[in-house]
């Protein structure tokens, strides 16, 4: 069965508070890499949560969280220069799929990412123990060399499919849920299928605030922003 | 055995001499395309003989070069349909890359092409055949002239216009030219 | 003497003994310099070796900057292999007289130096030993490559370029290594007179010879301008700001061209000093060259203007953050940039007696090359740096790793080079005997002129 995954924001909800970060990180296997290599950039978190400080006249310093995952664009820029198709769209869940066997590492899909939500592994990681007893055994621990990003936890996304197959009956809306927002506390985060008209974020789809990120290059995100509006006072 | 075709060979200094023998072999007569000369400089054509033989092999290039953007094509055409990936929501068939590859697919097919059908046109490599005459002493500033003859009469008549021209180490030798 | 030919006032064995003076039989000094040669190079390999098993994380890369030293090596030593390309292919056919002595020693540098150019896209890969994955095989994975992606039409490019160029090296020698073969002994007999493949010099030979050689002249030219547009697509194709623009693929060729004739003065200095061809390669050549690099300091100054005032005036947002880091954080490379690149040579190179004094032009070309290194650093650090998304700008600086891999290509290119001079002619000896061949000497009214030759004759066996 085909679907239409797609992502809500709500950033009148988010607080910042970087759950999302923590329970990506538990979900997908991803590494730590310690603090001097976070100094230079190479944090390996999938999602992120970017604070924007904003000062205006007569008021007081506000901080606007923008949690930032992968888009998984339409028209992905990353997809099409990745020279061995390890990187592509999957037809049937409309997401932006990595194939990590596949990836033989020349970062151009990294490149091209305008919203920069794709990291590559810079070394084999090392897991001390009894950290390696906190692997999730339904994805991968990725070797050095290989790119990777938030995959909307496709790992979930198929378990979910595969217990509605097996009972015979749809999946129901707010059933599969990526480690971000099953873990949001605010709920700022919603998931769920485009193509069913009666789930959340086909609701949100059609709220006037919603936006997306760069809009203007075009990708067509299916990861979708509600803008957070500030009434006089708040 | 009379009759057998044989090189005369002679070795001469300057072009003016070189020239002078080979129109005394031109009135033998000997036909044109059984006299060469060997240099290490290329002479200007018609200096002392003329290369009336056309040189065809750049029309075999030609089609290799389309053969060549053919198959640049094919592979991308066929990689589009064998192994449809939806990428950047692009059409499957893209256009530019394939005319892209299909070009370099031409130029290598072209190089390639002018290597080996050059090689065949000059008679180099794999195409030499026979024993061919030559003489080391070319590389001094020497011309040799060779000439195609017959052996008895043309054999001697060669000999004598090479030698009445200045020609040294005249010789006549077993070989082609 | 007047009418008498260049040539006939030579002798023609002392005149290749002097010109092949490269391939006299190895000094302990020779055998002493590329052997630290082949150190340096053994170490930048054992630093290569090393980062393919521990992992990218030992050079200055990191997100946003994932693409650093190895990628801005690949560019500048393609652009250096279009030197070659320029001078030989295009100076054959526009039959430039003063093309001989300089031709080998072009062509050489285009082969070699894409050979270390081409090593690059293999060696940044995160995953080096699957680099195969990139060649249409039947693989179990059911999957060819994706020819959309320029890095492919880099490796078809590549490919077809370097194939060109050794194709288009060896045919041009081989007349050379029919004289070589002739003249020795031993084992370099029996390699010459394999690679000269019978070549004696009849008549008919050279007629179908210049042909050859001028249809392989009139295809690699194409070729390497595709091949450099290619490589420029390989940033143009990017939604990078400052690397999504058209004028990509004829600046990069230009400024390939621009640094290719630096790099050919560069190595024809070294060839002249070190083999004592002061008589061939007069300052003549180099005020020729000089002046080819002077077109193309204005050429290159005129794109990089061209570009930099297109993005400059319309203040698109993310592409004047770009330039914004050009006065800011990324001031002392942009300066020496266009100090290298203009400022310096372009006056210099205007007068007569630089462009005639050889240790001059050896500086200019140092500087130009200098600064188009600078000018690949400029394309893809800031960039990628001041990216789209200011949430996770950052910045880059090369590690030893990187360092090593920059020293290594140098020594490995003239390691290369200078194994290539040892074994084969350097100096393209036919082309310099014919062009002797085709010079003689005139008197106009009271001047001794020395006149060449030009055209291909009319019937009656007049030259024209």
């Amino acid at each position: 069965m085909k679907r239409r995954w797609a992502m809500v924001i709500d950033m009148d909800l988010c607080t910042g508070c970087g759950a999302c970060v923590a329970a990506c990180v538990a979900e997908n296997n991803t590494p730590t890499v310690g603090e001097s290599e976070a100094g230079k950039g190479r944090l390996m978190q999938w999602i992120r949560v970017v604070r924007y400080f904003r000062k205006e006249e007569h008021d007081e310093t506000r901080a606007i969280f923008v949690a930032t995952p992968c888009m998984h664009c339409e028209k992905a820029p990353c997809e099409i220069v990745c020279p061995v198709y390890a990187t592509y769209h999957d037809e049937d869940d409309h997401v932006n799929a990595m194939v990590y066997n596949r990836c033989i590492g020349t970062r151009y899909c990294g490149n091209n990412c305008p919203y920069s939500v794709r990291v590559f592994n810079w070394w084999d990681y090392k897991r001390e123990k009894p950290l390696d007893e906190q692997l999730n055994p339904d994805l991968t621990v990725r070797s050095r060399g290989v790119m990777e990003k938030c995959s909307y936890c496709i790992q979930r996304i198929r378990r979910g499919k595969e217990t509605a197959l097996s009972e015979g009956r749809p999946i129901r809306d707010g059933e599969v849920l990526p480690a971000c927002a099953q873990t949001c506390p605010p709920g700022a985060i919603r998931f769920g299928d485009l193509d069913d008209p009666e789930s959340a974020v086909s609701r949100m789809m059609k709220d006037p605030r919603r936006f997306r990120l760069m809009e203007h290059l075009g990708t067509e995100p299916s990861t979708v922003y509600l803008k957070k509006m500030r009434a006089p006072g708040r | 055995m009379a009759g057998e075709p044989r090189v005369v060979i002679g070795l001469f200094n300057g072009v003016e001499k070189a020239a002078q023998a080979a129109h005394a072999l031109r009135s033998l007569p000997l036909p044109e395309e059984n006299v060469t000369t060997i240099s290490s400089v290329p002479l200007p054509d018609g200096a002392v003989t003329r290369d009336r033989r056309p040189i065809r092999f750049p029309w075999i290039v030609v089609v290799f070069w389309l053969a060549g953007a053919l198959g640049g094509l094919a592979l991308t055409l066929v990689t589009y349909q064998v192994y449809p990936m939806i990428t950047a929501g692009k059409p499957i068939n893209t256009v530019p890359p394939a005319i892209i590859v299909s070009f370099e697919g031409g130029m290598f097919a072209a190089l390639i092409a002018t290597l080996v059908f050059g090689f065949r046109s000059i008679g180099l490599g794999p195409f030499r055949s026979g024993r061919k005459v030559f003489d080391r002493r070319i590389h001094e500033g020497r011309i040799a002239l060779c000439a195609r003859v017959d052996t008895g009469d043309q054999e001697r008549l060669a000999i004598d216009a090479m030698t009445a021209s200045g020609g040294e180490a005249v010789r006549a030798e077993e070989g082609e030219l | 003497m007047k009418g008498e030919n260049h040539l006939s006032r030579l002798d023609e064995s002392k005149l290749y003994d002097e010109l092949s003076r490269s391939n006299l039989p190895a000094t302990k000094r020779w055998y002493a310099g590329t052997g630290a040669l082949l150190l340096v190079v053994l170490a930048s390999v054992a630093a290569f070796v090393y980062m393919m098993f521990t992992g990218l994380g030992v050079t200055g890369l990191n997100r946003p900057v994932m693409w650093g030293v190895m990628i801005i090596l690949f560019v500048f030593w393609v652009g250096l292999s279009h030197s070659g390309t320029l001078i030989s292919a295009i100076l054959r056919i526009t039959r430039a007289t003063w093309r001989a002595p300089v031709l080998r020693g072009a062509e050489a540098m285009t082969a070699l130096a894409l050979m270390v150019g081409g090593l690059y896209p293999l060696m940044h890969l995160g995953r080096n030993w699957r680099f195969y994955y990139i060649l249409p095989y039947p693989s179990a994975r059911q999957l060819w490559p994706n020819f959309r992606s320029p890095l492919l039409w880099d490796a078809v490019a590549i490919t077809t370029y370097l194939t060109g160029s050794l194709l288009f090296l060896y045919f041009g020698m081989i007349p050379d290594l029919a004289i070589a073969r002739d003249r020795a002994a031993g084992w370099r007999k029996k390699l010459y007179t394999f690679l000269a493949a019978g070549f004696r010099g009849t008549h008919e030979e050279w007629r179908r010879y210049h042909v050859a050689s001028t249809l392989f002249a009139v295809i690699i030219i194409p070729v390497a301008v595709s091949v450099h547009s290619i490589v420029s697509w390989d940033f143009a194709m990017a939604m990078v700001p400052m690397w999504h623009s058209t004028i990509f693929a004829p600046y990069f060729v230009a400024g390939a061209i621009y640094s290719g004739i630096a790099g050919v003065i560069s190595v024809m200095v070294i060839l002249r000093k070190a083999f004592r061809l002061e008589k061939v390669l007069t300052p003549d050549h180099f005020d020729n060259l000089g002046k080819l690099l002077l077109t193309f300091t204005l050429v290159w100054g005129y794109f990089y203007f061209s570009d930099y005032l297109t993005a400059w005036y319309s203040r698109f947002p993310e592409d004047w953050e770009v330039i914004r880091s050009y006065s800011g954080h990324y001031l002392p490379l942009f300066s020496l940039l266009v100090a290298c690149n203009f400022l310096i040579p372009f006056p210099m190179l205007c007068l007569k007696r630089v462009r005639q004094s050889i240790p001059a032009m050896f500086a200019v070309s140092l500087v130009v090359n200098v600064g188009m290194f600078t000018e690949r650093v400029l394309i893809v650090v800031p960039s990628l740096a001041r990216r789209n998304d200011p949430s996770i700008w950052g910045s880059y600086f090369p590690t030893w790793v990187e360092i090593s891999f920059i020293v290594g290509s140098i020594a490995m290119f003239a390691l290369i080079y200078v194994i290539f001079s040892k074994l084969f002619p350097v100096v393209a000896i036919s082309d310099v005997k014919e062009q002797l061949f085709h010079t003689t000497d005139r008197t106009i009214g009271g001047a001794n002129l020395s006149t060449v030759v030009s055209g291909e004759g009319k019937e009656e066996g007049r030259e024209t």
